[in-house]
Formats: structure tokens, sequence, C-alpha cells
């Protein structure tokens, strides 16, 4: 059995009258791709800004390498190794693509603090900022400044800077999202590039099913807030709870949309 | 990987033109106290001092996205410390130092509090918090220097003797000079250093700087205690031109003086405040001149009313921002071709 890497007990958090997540207990394996699954307004965003600090719950605990990090600031957690990208688009809009790469290096490498060396010093960090770019599909872009970029080339940028962090666990929501469809396998394939070349332990919430089947080694499927179910893709697909929430929600068969 | 880099952006080379522009204009500021009377070479003095005024708070406001309406309490503490400091105790060399030396202990010291106050909130109401207790910090600094007549003399100001290697006008252009382009190069190295990056990352998107793993209230601390230096360090110059203190130099005007330098020049492009308080400080001076003409023109303060709106309006990135954009667009034009 591998080592538990992010665990949450309990977890529920009200806003006003309505449970957005709800007495939710999920464990994530190390080196392990788990996926979130689950309709519109399931809670799996909120979820996340649970795990990564930028919502704090109304009740239970969040465990992170075994320590309780239920309340420290969402920097803390990232400095401990959680790294997460977002649904909307969130970066630098007046810097440019390759600046906001770099800027999530520079973070990870520490060299903030330097207040009068250029930083320009940094070489490595710069040809290491054109690389993932590359990977991303990005490269021809990286002069222009991220406001310029439209919506799914903004999810790539995104899944560049959490993947230059190169965290312990990665937190990645919906990043194809608004993608150009032709370009969706490249990036899968780049995250399971990543989950095996690294050993990264990855939380994805995907809303097509079909994408998730082959990467996931374990499936969570989150409706109305709470776990339905968990186990692999097939189980999952196959368990007549998950169709009925699903057609009820009616998203099965959007995925090829 | 490595050629990826070369395809980052470069400036382009100047043409031998723009040099030989570039040349002249060095020389004609280098020799302008020699052709012109001392009015223009101590007005072009105080441009060049309070041009550093106004970069520290581009950094603030045009790098880090803070607004701060206490600035003034730096720059008028540089000044008021000096000027209590060479009354006091005498105006030599060894004083100036030592008066430099506490100036920036204060400005370091004040700003470091400061910002633990200000920077507390996050997001649209932190704003607001930031720019009311900066504003608070201001107006204290300023009511002190009300009260403490014993070493301020009030209301009435203080006037001073200055060390003698800087009463000559012409010398002091000289350093008011190199003061600036010192200045502009330590202000320029900070805000291309990593720490500079992070500042503009920070204005740009606050909590996305957090969860890149940047704390984003320490680097706030850090900007604003090195623009609270830089401005207590134009503070002293402006002492030693000025010879004189008073409480002006603490208001809120003071501060919304260098909130126009940046924007007249460009937010954001540090040599904008040199461009802004230039034209500012230039304009304001002939329109008082054509006090003659009508007597309209004695309200000065009415004009700068309507260019600050119409530059709001109509150049909202100021002189060498709008420079910087339609040369890119020139550029990329010619790439085009």
């Amino acid at each position: 059995m591998s080592e538990t890497l992010i665990e949450t007990k309990n977890l529920t958090i009200n806003f006003g009258g309505l449970k957005a997540v709800d007495d939710v207990s999920i464990s994530v394996k190390k080196g392990l791709f788990t996926t979130i699954i689950g309709p519109n307004g399931a809670g799996k965003t909120t979820l996340f800004n649970l795990i990564s600090g930028l919502l704090q719950p109304t009740e239970g605990i969040v465990y992170f390498k075994g320590a309780d990090i239920t309340s420290l600031s969402p920097m803390q957690r990232v400095a401990m190794g959680i790294g997460r990208s977002f649904q909307l688009t969130n970066v630098f809009p007046n810097l440019t693509v390759h600046e906001n790469v770099r800027l999530a290096l520079q973070s990870r490498e520490k060299t903030g603090y330097k207040i009068f060396t250029s930083y320009k010093k940094f070489p490595a960090l710069q040809e290491e900022a054109s690389a993932l770019l590359e990977q991303v599909l990005l490269d021809d872009k990286m002069n222009s400044p991220a406001s310029s970029l439209n919506h799914g080339e903004q999810r790539k940028l995104e899944l560049a800077m959490v993947l230059a962090m190169k965290p312990d666990v990665l937190l990645l929501d919906e990043p194809t999202a608004g993608m150009a469809l032709e370009e969706v396998p490249a990036m899968f394939e780049l995250l399971e590039k990543t989950k095996k070349e690294q050993q990264n332990t990855i939380l994805l919430i995907e809303h097509k099913m079909d994408l998730v089947t082959k990467l996931s080694d374990t499936v969570i499927v989150l409706v109305n807030g709470s776990v339905l179910t968990e186990g692999t893709a097939a189980e999952v697909s196959e368990n007549p709870d998950v169709l009925k929430a699903y057609l009820g929600g009616g998203i099965l068969n959007e995925s090829t949309a | 990987m490595p050629m990826l880099t070369n395809i980052l952006r470069k400036k382009p080379a100047l043409g031998p033109g723009m040099w030989l522009f570039l040349g002249l204009f060095a020389v004609l500021i280098l020799i302008i106290p020699h052709i012109t009377g001392l009015t223009t070479t101590t007005l072009l003095s105080r441009i060049y001092i309070l041009a550093i005024f106004g970069m520290s708070y581009d950094i603030l406001r045009g790098y880090t996205g803070i607004i701060n309406l206490g600035h003034a309490l730096f720059f008028g503490g540089g000044t008021y410390i000096a000027g209590i400091m060479f009354s006091r105790m005498g105006a030599t060399l060894d004083i100036l130092l030592l008066a430099v030396l506490v100036s920036m202990v204060f400005a370091a010291i004040v700003a470091y509090i400061m910002g633990q106050f200000a920077f507390r909130g996050s997001g649209f109401t932190g704003v607001i918090a930031c720019a009311m207790i900066t504003l608070a910090f201001g107006e204290i600094g300023r009511h002190s220097a009300e009260t403490l007549r014993e070493y301020t003399q009030g209301a009435d100001g203080l006037t001073f003797r200055v060390p003698l290697m800087f009463q000559d006008r012409v010398m002091m252009y000289y350093y008011a000079l190199l003061f600036l382009i010192a200045m502009t190069l330590i202000l320029r190295q900070f805000v291309n250093s990593p720490t500079g990056r992070v500042l503009q990352a920070i204005r740009d998107n606050d909590q996305r700087a957090k969860f890149l793993g940047y704390d984003t209230k320490k680097y706030k601390l850090i900007a604003l205690v090195i623009a609270g230096m830089a401005s207590a360090a134009a503070g002293i110059m402006f002492a030693l031109l000025t010879r004189f203190a008073n409480t002006e130099l603490l208001t809120v005007q003071s501060t919304l003086n260098a909130l126009l330098y940046t924007i007249v020049g460009g937010t954001g492009t540090l040599y904008g405040a040199i461009f802004g308080t230039a034209f500012v400080q230039l304009a304001q001076n002939y329109l008082l001149e054509l006090r003659g003409i009508h007597e309209i023109f004695s309200r000065w303060l009415l004009f700068f009313g309507a260019i600050y709106v119409l530059v709001v309006l109509y150049m909202p990135k100021g002189l060498v921002g709008t420079y910087l954009q339609l040369e890119e667009k020139w550029r990329k034009r010619k790439i085009a071709a």
C-alpha cells in the first residue's frame, strides 16, 4: 500500500444554507492519478479550494503527508508541495507568457528575495520556462502578454505554471476546458508523461469521462457535495448509481461534445 | 533547446541618428547651467530631485499596485531630518552623512510599520484599507511636524543652512543630476531583479502570486521599504537645494504630486517619472509666467486639474507609456512589411 498524500476527513463547507461540500472523506495515494468527476455544481472546485486553502471548511480536517494543514495559508501549502491550477483563468495578464512560467520556476528555486541582481542572471530558469512552453505547445506565444491568449491557450499556460513548480501533488481543475478538441489528447499525453517520468501524484477534476478512463488509477464521483462512489474507471462507469446521477445531471454522453 | 531563448525579446539596436540625438542631448544637459540663468538651473535641479520622489511612487503604484496616500511622509521626513540636524548640529558634511543615515533608518522603520498595518487585507477591501491606513500615517507625520514647533518651527517652516559645497547653484545642479542618474540605475536594477518581477506579478494578480508560493505581504513590505528610502533620499537632496522645510512637504497634496508625475509620465515605466516631473514642473512655471497676460494664469492648479483629466482620458499610459506603445506598433509593422 502506497503512502497517502492528501486525506480529507468529514470535510464540509456551508455557504449560507447550501452544503457545497458535505462530509467528504477521500484520500489520494502517492504516485497515483486520481480523478474527480461529477455533474456541474457537485462541489468539485469547492473541494479543491478547501484542499488548496482558498476556502476554510466549516467542519472537517485536511491532511497532507500526515500533517493537519486545515489552518495553513495557501502559501504555506504551496511550500509543502501542493500545486494547483485554476478552472477560471488565473494568470498574470500584463506579463508575458514566458514571464508567467518563469515566475513559477523562480518560486520553486526560491530566488525571489534577490533584490539587486538582474533576473536575467538566472539563465537556467529562462531555458526551463522556454522548454515547458514548448511542451504545452505555447512556444510561439512566448513573448505575448498572457492577456492576449485565448481561453484554451490560457489553460495550457496554467498547466505549464503548475508543472513548473514540480509540486508533490498537482491539483488540476479541468485543465482542458475550452481547449481546441484536437489539442486535448496532447495535453493528456503530457499529463501521463508527467505522472510516469516524475512519479507525480495528480488529482484531476474533469468533465470528459472518456478521456480520464485511460489515465486514472482511481475515479471519485462527487454528486451534490458528497462522494457517491469511488473505484477504478471501469467499476465506476458500470455503477448504476453513477449512471443515474449522470443521466440526471446529463453529462456522461456530453463527453464527446 | 538553448536557441529558444534567442527568440526572447531583444531591444532593437539604436540607429546612428538616435545615438547622435542622445549624445547632443547629454551634452546639452551637461552644459545647460553655463548657458542659462540660475532660475532655469535651479528649476532643473528641482526636477531631477522630484523625479526620484515620483519614481519611488511608481515602484509602489506602477510596479506593485499599492496605493500609498502617505508617501510624502518619507520625502518630507528626509527634508525635515536634514533640516533639523543642520540647524541644530551645524551645516557640515559629517552632519549630512549622519542625516542620510538617520533618514534611511527612519524611512525603513516607518515603512515597515506602515506596511505591517496597511497590507493586512486582500482584494478590493484590502486596497481601500491600505489607502486609508497610509493616509492616516501621512497625517500623523504632518501633524507631528506642525506641533513639534521647537524642532520644526511649525507652520512657519524651517529655514536652515547647508554645507558649503552645496551652496553653489551650479554645483548643486550637477549633484542633483548625479543623484538622478545613480538612483535611476539603482531603482531600475531593483525592478528588474527577481524581487521586482514578483512585485509585478502581485500587481497583476495577488491571489495567483500566493498560489505560486510567494509571500505577497513580505514582498509588498520590501517594495514599501525601498520606495520609502528612495523617497527619503530625494527629500534630503531637496533640503540641500531649497534650504527650507515646511509642512506642505508632508501633506496629501505632496503625495498627490508624486502620483501626478507618474500618471503624466507613464505608470509602471520608471523613467516616466522623469518626464512627468519635468512636464508638470515646467508647465507650472510657464503658467505662472503667463500671470502678466491674464490674472487667471496665477491659478495654475486650475489648469493642472484639466491636464490631469485630459491625460487620464486620452493618454492613460502617460508620455513614456504611449511612446513605448507606439514603438511596439512600428516594430510590428516593420516585421509585417
